[in-house]
């Protein structure tokens, strides 16, 4: 696609700056501990010597059964709205959401995908190149957790191993009650470990724990792909030797560029 | 021995009926095969037997007990008629009863192989579908078509965030300063390059827009 505008963007609104590494849903299914960022990427940041992180895109891809509530879920932590009514994805649809993660600008582009059998020829080949895939059930409907292991591996498939970070997203919790909710946790904490995910119940109607999940997502994404930069960065200087510090950063610029492109690849 | 008799009685019969011709006709039904009586026979065999009964009363008490036994005589060819008959029809029935069965069957398959037949025209084959030409929300694109629109659709939307976030900054006066925030972070660890900055936007568009095209 071609533009000749320049891209000006304005600044995040409050919710999406993220200063303090966001925790964990469960302990028993989580995929780190930390409660801060890794010291590396702290001080990178800190020091704004953070190459072109700032300008990274990560690519998250949300997968499950058919009106488990993927689309709901995006569309209250993007637009904070619900719709009760329910409508089938067509294929794929897409929102990009800006955050300011420690002080550097940091965007998630999350693919929704449609969870009807005759989509998947479609969406499956957006699947490549995630960094995040989320996969989702419904907490009232205890097949669509069964189901989590397929999609999960259907995603994997298109996806270098140990390239994603996998989240279990249990929806609907506001439909269910406490006690069958904590029972449903547990065999979903039981599927998640088996995964090597990280799980989260969330109820996109309320809310509930819908912002503090994404936070999280985008927090674990921001650190894997700052240190993935910072090493890159580093074995560069290793390289060139004490070079100049402004061409280092040109340079760590132009590998994480291609870095990207084949990542995200490119229309 | 009984075709002596039955002769004998025969040509007594004939003896005695002197004057009527037709007397000898009756008699002759006793010796059909079973298998052409008619109607007309089994009259003449009533006939013949009701006469035969009529003279036993008539004739002398001497003659009686030879009457009787010509007329049990034809009476037993009539039972052994009669028992060829249902013999036979018995037969009769269990063949035909064997063939109602298996045209019943074979109905049956054909009623099935005609309404199967219906949706066979059809559907061609088991992965095969058919479409009402006729029905306004028939399948009609292609996947491939899909596929481009929904690129297509996802290329207008992007274009659509990226306009939304410049209005944004517009209408916040945030353009007069010409400069974005982010951008100056961006700039800060790369003053050196302060060229490059237009072509770092552009990656960040192209980034934006970096919509993996599907397979």
């Amino acid at each position: 696609m071609k533009t000749t505008l320049l891209h000006v963007v304005p600044p995040v609104s409050r919710d999406r700056i993220i200063s303090h590494f966001p925790k964990w849903y469960t302990p028993e299914a989580c995929l780190q501990f930390k409660d801060h960022f890794h010291t590396q990427v702290g001080s990178a940041c800190q020091r704004r010597n953070t190459g072109a992180v700032g300008l990274k895109i990560s690519k998250v891809v949300v997968v499950g059964d058919l009106y488990v509530g993927k689309t709901s879920l995006i569309n209250r932590f993007c637009k904070d709205v619900f719709d009760r009514d329910y409508k089938a994805t067509i294929g794929v649809d897409f929102e990009i959401e800006r955050f300011e993660i420690a002080g550097v600008p940091y965007s998630l582009q999350i693919w929704d995908t449609a969870g009807q059998e005759k989509f998947k020829c479609i969406a499956s080949a957006y699947y490549r190149g995630a960094e995040i895939i989320i996969t989702v059930f419904d907490l009232a409907d205890i097949q669509t957790l069964d189901h989590t292991k397929q999609w999960l591996q259907d995603a994997l498939r298109e996806n270098e191993p140990g390239s994603s970070f996998i989240f279990l997203v249990g929806t609907k919790k506001d439909l269910v009650s406490t006690a069958a909710c904590e029972r449903t946790e547990l065999d979903a904490i039981h599927y998640a470990n088996e995964m090597q995910a990280e799980y989260w119940s969330v109820s996109a109607k309320t809310g509930e724990n819908v912002r503090e999940f994404f936070s999280r997502v985008a927090a674990l994404a921001f650190e894997k792909s700052m240190l993935m930069e910072l090493e890159k960065s580093n074995s560069r200087m290793a390289q060139i030797g004490a070079g100049n510090l402004i061409n280092i950063e040109g340079t760590s610029l132009e590998a994480s560029e291609t870095n990207h492109q084949a990542n995200v690849g490119c229309c | 021995m009984q075709a002596e008799q039955h002769q004998e009685e025969e040509e007594e019969e004939e003896g005695e009926g002197g004057g009527g011709g037709g007397g000898s006709e009756p008699e002759g039904t006793f010796r059909k095969s079973p298998f052409q009586l008619t109607v007309e026979d089994v009259y003449d065999m009533s006939y013949v037997l009701g006469r035969e009964l009529h003279k036993i009363g008539s004739e002398p008490r001497a003659e009686v007990p030879a009457r009787v036994a010509q007329v049990q005589f034809k009476v037993v060819s009539v039972l052994e008629m009669l028992e060829a008959l249902v013999n036979d029809s018995s037969l009769t029935v269990e063949a035909l009863r064997m063939e109602r069965d298996s045209l019943k069957r074979e109905v049956e398959e054909l009623r099935e192989q005609g309404s199967r037949g219906t949706a066979e025209q059809v559907s061609l084959g088991p992965n095969k579908m058919v479409v009402d030409l006729t029905d306004a929300n028939r399948p009609r694109f292609t996947l491939q078509e899909l596929r481009e629109v929904l690129q297509e659709r996802n290329q207008l939307k992007a274009q659509l965030m990226v306009a939304q976030e410049e209005l944004q900054c517009y209408k916040s006066g945030y353009m007069s300063q010409k400069q974005d925030p982010v951008e100056l972070i961006r700039k800060e660890p790369t003053v050196g390059s302060a060229s490059g900055s237009g072509s770092e936007e552009k990656t960040i568009i192209k980034r934006l827009f970096g919509f993996k095209r599907p397979r």
